[in-house]
């Protein structure tokens, strides 16, 4: 099945576009220029040096096929390692996990993107004219869910599925080796941290001795209560020192060996990190999570104070976008709840609210005859200057359109147009075009939910605004992308995960 | 087939006790524990059915703390929602009842509630609120407490302390707002012993960071536990976070909650009974550093 592409990211005066695993460049023209391939073969190590870091464009021709080891008892029986993680080192095209986020480094020099199944992040150096070059690639030990670099682009903050944010150094220093920890307690730069990180990288030979030791035994635990945990515990380090050991004869792929420091977490899956300056030039962390928060934290090297919350939603918050142009101070939100948030960040105010599922309803209207949404999930908020004023993009997930609101002077939130769209949209992106020229809206769009399918219609959309309204012109001459072995059930399932954030009621 | 009949029958029998207890206003009966059990554990990263303010001003405190209501626009409770809700009242929704304070202590996994009783009648212009995440613990702290209330009408003791079922790892910031809490209590909390349950521990490098917003400067967090490891787990992960800073040995030993503590939770008794040893570490909450 060709896959359409689901991400977008304008990088200086390149955009690049996602399909599946591999990262597509394109001048501002849209006219084609390089790919990068999902390697198949990643090195033994998590931590790949920029020695074998592997040029872009990557080798045409789909890679050679090849069949994943099976985890299970087979291959310990083979004498492999029965860790999943070591299987999962060879892998075939047709598995290779997604791109799930793409974020560019304001100078346009640097490419960020975020792999899904393989938790891993990539840094590209980009030479400004559509070429990447890996410089690393760091699997973390949650999967990261969103990222966002810091103003002066040397850091990376990544928030990852366990509700913990990571900063990480954008380039990796060469020369100094960075002491690892697999235990995120010891991580933070608390000044008073009774124990730094360990001194010693540690080799897949370094076992973590801790994890043997019981914590108590019987004549320290008193109650029945605690008891019971740890023999609990006992029954379970007898398999886990079997792991263990397995482990260790096989690659230690669990140990994380490079700088990454934990700055921050919820107990919740976290969904959007964005960074807040104020006048003062002073930054601030936000984060959002699957539990309606909005958190307010210190920027670093202060960021396990929270100076507060964006309290006010009663589903997910998926998106994050702090306005652009002068208006710093103002946040827009959106997720599971029928309207879209603007608050006051700093003060934690909830300033306004701006309906969404009205204008989904009457887009479906459009579309079906008939208006069956009732819930909505926001799957993007993208802010950008627009026609002298401050416009923001939504995305909503398996919605045909686009729908354009404007942030007015008073921080009102304004619905301004729905534009629709040949298919549900997966991502918006503005293009900067030189001179006089107004602005283009490039749309990546899922044409496999359209009644024409694949074949007749693009899945990058370009939207100029004319007189008479929106001019839609289909990108011509997108490279043939690898012919990918999924279930169509498989690929909504990645394109459309935004909805599943939403609780089920039917928990106790 | 035998013991699941047996079960049906305990649970039926636990049930209908419960909702006699819950049936009747004014009982001054106490509850007994053994109709209130439930399984030992309530995972604190799943979706329960709780119920939680979407932000602290929307929080009704007025069934908790009954005595403290303050009845100025009494209408506000009776007014029906409007049909077609503008944007301007969906900003400002219907306030709750007000109560004339704020609650300034709590109790996070408080069990079956002991704790609360003792401390209550020591600060009597004191709100307490226990936090547990387990239902039917929870419900037999409520009829715990509204069996003393009602012992005790004169004396108005326990007028002061309310229970909530919440989760308090993800919903502390719903209920309380920045800086609101004067002390907060961590007793005897479950030790999580398993590594890979680590961030299950209601004592961590990163939770330390909400405890630090709702507490005030010069609040105190205060932990106690039989078990060694996590006794030190605990300190060292305070101790490791800028915002707390360790309580000397003296202060803590001067500070009447720390006697309480000791004996009157229910774990601490059923320690007391083992002669098991208890360990104890209090934390000030420091102002926050220049920005
Ligand atoms: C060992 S008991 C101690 C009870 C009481 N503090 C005492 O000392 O007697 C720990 C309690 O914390 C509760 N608990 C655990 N995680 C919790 C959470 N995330 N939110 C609220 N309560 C929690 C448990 O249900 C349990 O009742």
């Amino acid at each position: 099945m060709a896959l359409p592409y689901h991400l977008l990211k304008v990088c200086g005066s390149t955009v690049f576009a996602a399909q599946g695993s591999d990262i597509h460049s394109f001048s501002s023209a849209l006219e084609y220029i390089s790919t990068w391939k999902y390697p198949v073969h990643i090195a033994d190590e998590a931590n790949v040096p920029s020695t074998e870091a592997q040029d872009s464009p990557a080798p045409e021709g789909p890679p050679a096929k090849r069949r994943k080891m099976d985890g299970g008892k087979e291959s310990a029986s083979n004498g492999q390692p029965k860790s999943k993680k070591a299987a999962q080192y060879i892998v075939p095209a047709n598995e290779r996990p997604f791109v799930q986020g793409l974020y560019a480094t304001t100078d346009g020099c640097h490419l960020v993107a975020i792999t899904g199944s393989d938790k891993t992040i990539w840094v590209f150096e980009h030479d400004g004219r559509g070429n990447l070059k890996l410089l690393s690639q760091r699997a973390m030990p949650k999967r990261p869910c969103s990222l966002t670099l810091t103003p002066d682009n040397h850091t990376i903050l990544s928030a990852d599925k366990f509700g913990d944010v990571y900063a990480l150094p954008l380039l990796q220093s060469t020369t100094t080796t960075t002491p690892p920890t697999s235990d995120p307690i010891v991580v933070a730069p608390l000044p008073k941290s009774r124990s730094a990180t360990p001194s010693t990288p540690a080799a897949p030979s370094t076992p973590t001795p801790l994890l043997l030791k019981p914590q108590g035994n019987e004549l320290t635990v008193h109650t029945k209560r605690n008891l019971k945990a740890l023999e609990n515990q006992k029954i379970s380090m007898d398999r886990n020192s079997k792991a263990q050991q397995d482990q260790l004869n096989g690659a230690a792929h669990d140990v994380v060996v490079f700088e990454h420091t934990l700055l921050l977490g919820h107990v919740s899956m976290l969904t959007a990190i964005c960074i807040g300056t104020t006048s003062g030039s002073r930054e601030y962390i936000i984060t959002a999570d699957r539990d309606e928060h909005i958190r307010v934290s210190r920027g670093m090297p202060q960021a396990h104070v929270i100076e507060g919350f964006c309290l006010g939603h009663e589903d997910f918050v998926s998106r994050l976008c702090v306005a652009p142009g002068g208006k710093a101070r103002i946040l827009i939100s959106g997720g599971g709840d029928d309207d879209l948030f603007v608050w006051d960040w700093a003060r934690g105010q909830l300033l306004g609210k701006a309906g969404v599922l009205e204008h989904v309803r009457r887009a479906v209207v459009a579309v079906e005859g008939e208006a069956s949404t009732t819930k909505v999930a926001v799957s993007r908020v993208f802010g950008c200057r627009w026609e002298g004023a401050t416009g923001v993009f939504v995305v909503v997930e398996r919605v045909p359109a686009l729908f354009r609101y404007e942030l007015l002077e008073d921080n009102t939130l304004c619905h301004r147009e729905t534009i629709p769209l040949p298919g549900n949209v997966l991502d918006v992106e503005m293009i900067e075009a030189s001179g006089v020229a107004p602005p283009r809206l490039l749309v990546a769009v899922d044409p496999g939910a359209s009644a024409e399918g694949l074949s007749s219609s693009s899945s990058l959309i370009l939207l100029d605004k004319e007189e008479a309204g929106w001019r839609q012109s289909n990108v011509e001459n997108l490279p043939a992308g690898a012919d990918v072995n999924i279930s169509t059930k498989e690929l909504q399932k990645i394109l459309y995960s935004t909805e599943t954030l939403r609780k089920s009621s039917d928990f106790d | 087939m035998g013991g699941d009949k047996i079960k049906k029958d305990k649970r039926q029998k636990r049930e209908d006790y419960r909702a006699a207890m819950r049936s009747q206003e004014g009982i001054s009966e106490l509850p007994r524990k053994k109709f209130y059990r439930q399984r030992a554990h309530a995972n604190p990263f799943s979706d329960h059915q709780l119920i939680y303010p979407p932000h602290p001003d929307q929080m009704d405190w007025s069934s908790l703390y009954p005595d403290y209501v303050v009845d100025d626009e009494p209408q506000d409770q009776h007014t029906p929602a409007p049909e077609t809700p503008s944007d301007q009242q969906d900003l400002a929704p219907l306030r709750p009842k007000r109560i004339s304070k704020d609650v300034e202590v709590a109790d996070i996994g408080c069990g079956f509630g002991g704790l609360l009783i003792a401390l209550g009648p020591t600060m009597p212009e004191t709100l307490i609120l226990g936090l547990e995440i387990r239902v039917s613990v929870t419900q037999f702290v409520e009829d715990r407490i509204k069996a003393l209330r009602a012992q005790d009408q004169d004396t108005k003791l326990y007028r002061n302390v309310g229970v909530l079922r919440a989760n308090t790892m993800k919903f502390l910031p719903n209920f309380f707002r920045k800086g609101q809490l004067a002390k907060v209590f961590i007793c005897f909390p479950d030790p999580h012993f398993k590594t890979r349950k680590h961030k299950q521990r209601i004592v961590s490098t990163t939770l330390n960071a909400e405890y630090a917003y709702v507490l005030r400067p010069g609040g105190v967090v205060y932990t106690i536990t039989d078990v060694p490891d996590l006794h030190e787990w605990m300190v060292q992960h305070l101790d490791a976070h800028p915002s707390f800073e360790r309580v000397s040995e003296a202060e803590q030993e001067a500070d009447p909650c720390v006697a309480i503590m000791r004996t009157e939770t229910e774990e601490g008794k059923k320690v007391e009974r083992h002669k098991g040893q208890k360990y104890v570490a209090l934390f000030k909450r420091l102002e926050d550093p220049a920005w």
